[in-house]
């Protein structure tokens, strides 16, 4: 059993009247266990040249439900530094929001079967802004991974 | 204009035979350009029991569209508790106790409601918006 953490910090002198200082640490474990989580994605480094969705976590076997109810973390980061371009994050073609330069996020993922009908066992998928190339970095931290059978 | 940082912190000593520690740094600013997020709904702090099933947390007719970014946890300490969270009545993940996440929030319509559903009674969830006025 792996112990992996994921911690934030959120702060601001001036947001407030107060100062904001909020702390958060969470040691990822397996879905309802004190088990920690045992795979993982690695993180990816992309490049990408086209404002097309991409699928960032393509080993999803369509057709299947092995991930559902599972425990997946998703971290994305948009690496870009011009402050006009973003990247829009959907789940099952649902917009998420958009992440700008600079931005990350940090989410759970249950991959559960797409409640709009169209079988995308909860997709996230990624469409940069810009065609004029964009750097991005993603991982997944995850139980549970069924590769496709190669063809 | 206020700044406004959020900083994570991935890590671990043996999930890989290398040593992971990632460390982002974020500044939340306003759609496509640099300046601060302003507003705020503040820290909250909610008991919720399982009644209120796709409880509305964050109504998507009640923000503009823009770079919002949410901020939530779940305050339990059961490890089998948690919140589920849907978006545009799209499931996206489950909170598991002590869990936390921060994403983006765009508002893009009327529809796209950020719901939470507690799995037991008497869970405590907190939360926090950082609003793109």
């Amino acid at each position: 059993m792996a112990t992996t953490t994921a911690a934030i910090t959120l702060t601001s002198a001036d947001l407030l009247t107060d100062a904001l200082s909020l702390s958060a640490t969470n040691t990822l474990y397996k879905a309802g266990t004190t088990v920690g989580l045992d795979q993982t994605t690695g993180i990816t480094k992309a490049y990408l040249t086209a404002t097309t969705n991409v699928d960032i976590f393509p080993t999803l076997i369509e057709g299947s439900m092995a991930f559902a109810g599972k425990s997946s973390w998703v971290y994305i980061c948009n690496e870009s530094t011009d402050e006009t371009e973003y990247a829009i994050i959907t789940i099952s073609g649902n917009v998420i929001g958009k992440l700008y330069a600079g931005d990350f996020l940090w989410m759970p993922w249950s991959q559960s079967e797409d409640g709009h009908g169209n079988n995308r066992h909860g997709d996230i998928e990624l469409a940069p802004s810009v065609a004029t190339g964009m750097w991005f970095s993603w991982c997944m931290v995850n139980e549970g991974t069924e590769y496709p059978t190669a063809v | 204009m206020a700044t406004t940082t959020a900083t994570i912190t991935l890590a671990s000593t043996d999930l890989l035979s290398d040593e992971l520690s990632l460390a982002t740094t974020a500044t939340l600013t306003a759609a496509g350009n640099s300046t601060g997020l302003a507003g705020t709904g503040g820290l909250g702090r909610k008991r919720l029991a399982s009644g209120h099933a796709q409880y509305i947390l964050f109504d998507g007719d009640a923000y503009a569209n823009g770079a919002h970014k949410i901020y939530l946890k779940n305050a339990d300490t059961d490890a089998a508790k948690f919140f589920t969270i849907e978006i545009n009545s799209e499931q996206m993940g489950k909170l598991y106790a002590g869990d936390w996440a921060f994403f983006p929030w765009e508002a893009n319509a009327d529809t796209n409601d950020i719901k939470i559903d507690p799995s037991a009674d008497d869970m405590i969830l907190e939360y926090m918006i950082f609003i793109d006025e």
